[in-house]
């Protein structure tokens, strides 16, 4: 790195080891890209991490590819069935309604609910049997194709969330922070999606339910566009931060820590306020 | 007449397209490898309100025996009218029964139902197509999702008639984990005043 860089970045970086030292993360992974000042930096960006629940950002890539292939309509109805095959045998496995941020979509078991519902559960209320139903319909392989056509590297969406049987084998979804800001990318610029896709993907993420991370110690002014993923070890958020009077700036951080250790949301509210801070820095000296 | 009766159609006085995809009394070979032939007598309904409206029996409507998902063919799924076939309202008589055996409500499961030939869960066709077997996934408040119920409500079905067949619990083909599998085979209905020696004129619809 070049003296005049660590001199621009310095105080970001330091920033973000200060909270990642005080939080005793074991690792975190950060990736920013700013449409305002353009610029692109990582740190750890390529480091695989357990994806958690930011796969079902991939989910939802799939799901609007799908509908602008003509495979499927948003309003098309799903069959709403908690019964899914492993990865690891094809045996059968059900995801647990306790273990679930949803509920709705349990409600409406043995009935059917569009894509368009599906999709927003998926992500706002991060619905593990929403994913599941999607991912069981479109096929992990066409969502792989999918990332791979909207240049979202090093993004494995192996099989659906809630697999014991496969988790047990070591088979996972997995994510970089780089690879996360490409799906969101993809998502937010018009090179992959029509404008109606565009508008009502960015539409869901902004009503995200879980806003403890990045969203969490931003001015009330800002909007976030985001979706967060946490299982035990690990805690993520990737999103689109929408600040008033300049273009917005996508963020992924992705963290793991030492089982048991609790309060996994501030150190990631803190990176996300450290990268805030240091952009309008930036926007304020150009 | 009833109201019911009135609304049977000949399969064979379908337009093209919808023939296509309903194959009124074609051959079509089953999940075991055997031959039968597919329902030519439909009842028909314009749309969903009617579908909703038009009670099979007692307790049993037209619609809980058509709702499909995005796997069922576009036109079956998006256009109009709505096709049953006949054979239906003679399975739903042993609804009604088991309605009154378990005396509880029985919910039939999306896809449950009447499936089309054209249907992507008819890879491996059953008497789904015939409008003759429904996949029960609740009963009165209890989900039929273990070994337990399962097999209980099964015995119950199994024993108002020699001509039910129910699947057993299990993970592999031909048995069920999530719902309870009725059927009473395949059956043809043929409304007593029509003539199967004609053939009618083709229909638009």
């Amino acid at each position: 790195m070049t003296s005049r860089v660590i001199e621009y970045l310095g105080p970001l970086i330091s920033n973000i080891q200060r909270v990642s030292r005080y939080a005793t993360l074991t690792a975190a992974g950060v990736s920013l890209y700013d449409y305002e000042t353009d610029l692109f930096w990582s740190s750890n960006g390529d480091r695989q991490f357990h994806a958690a629940s930011t796969i079902k950002l991939a989910v939802m890539l799939g799901a609007f590819k799908a509908v602008e292939e003509g495979i499927i309509d948003l309003s098309d109805q799903l069959h709403v069935r908690n019964r899914f095959l492993s990865a690891a045998d094809k045996t059968p496995y059900h995801v647990e309604n306790s273990r679930d941020g949803d509920t709705e979509v349990y409600q409406r078991i043995g009935r059917t609910m569009s894509i368009d519902e599906l999709v927003e559960l998926m992500i706002i209320r991060s619905s593990n049997l929403a994913t599941n139903l999607l991912v069981d319909f479109l096929g992990a392989e066409y969502i792989q194709r999918v990332l791979q056509k909207a240049g979202a590297q090093n993004i494995y969406l192996k099989r659906g969330v809630e697999d014991h049987r496969a988790f047990n084998q070591g088979i996972n979804n997995e994510v970089t922070a780089n690879g996360l800001v490409q799906v969101l990318r993809a998502i937010y610029e018009p090179y992959f999606f029509s404008t109606a896709s565009r508008d009502r993907m960015l539409e869901v993420l902004l009503k995200q339910n879980f806003n403890s991370m990045i969203p969490a110690a931003l001015p009330s002014d800002v909007r976030v566009a985001h979706k967060t993923g946490e299982i035990s070890t690990v805690s993520h958020d990737v999103g689109l931060v929408f600040v008033p009077n300049r273009k917005p700036y996508i963020l992924a951080i992705l963290t793991e820590f030492v089982p048991g250790k609790e309060n996994h949301a501030q150190p990631l509210a803190g990176i996300s306020l450290a990268v805030y801070e240091f952009l309008m820095r930036q926007t304020l000296e150009r | 007449m009833t109201s019911l009766e009135s609304t049977i159609i000949d399969g064979y006085g379908l337009s093209a397209e919808y023939r296509a995809v309903l194959k009124p009394g074609e051959p079509l070979v089953d999940f075991l490898g055997n031959t039968h032939y597919l329902p030519r007598y439909f009842y028909k309904v314009e749309n969903w309100a009617q579908a909703k409206e038009t009670m099979l029996s007692p307790h049993f409507t037209y619609s809980e025996l058509v709702l499909v998902d995005c796997r069922e063919d576009d036109l079956i799924l998006k256009q109009l009218p709505h096709f049953l076939p006949c054979a239906a309202s003679l399975l739903v008589r042993y609804l009604e029964l088991l309605r009154e055996r378990v005396g509880a409500p029985i919910h039939v499961a999306a896809n449950g139902g009447y499936r089309s030939p054209a249907h992507k869960l008819s890879d491996k066709p059953g008497p789904h197509c015939w409008g003759t077997a429904v996949n029960i996934y609740r009963i009165g408040e209890v989900f039929l999702n273990s070994e337990e119920v399962i097999s209980r409500y099964g015995a119950i079905a199994k024993s108002m008639a020699p001509e039910i067949y129910v699947k057993p619990f299990g993970h592999g083909p031909d048995e069920t984990d999530d719902h309870l599998h009725l059927d009473i085979g395949y059956i043809h209905m043929v409304p007593r005043y029509l003539n199967e020696a004609v053939k009618p004129e083709r229909g638009n619809a």
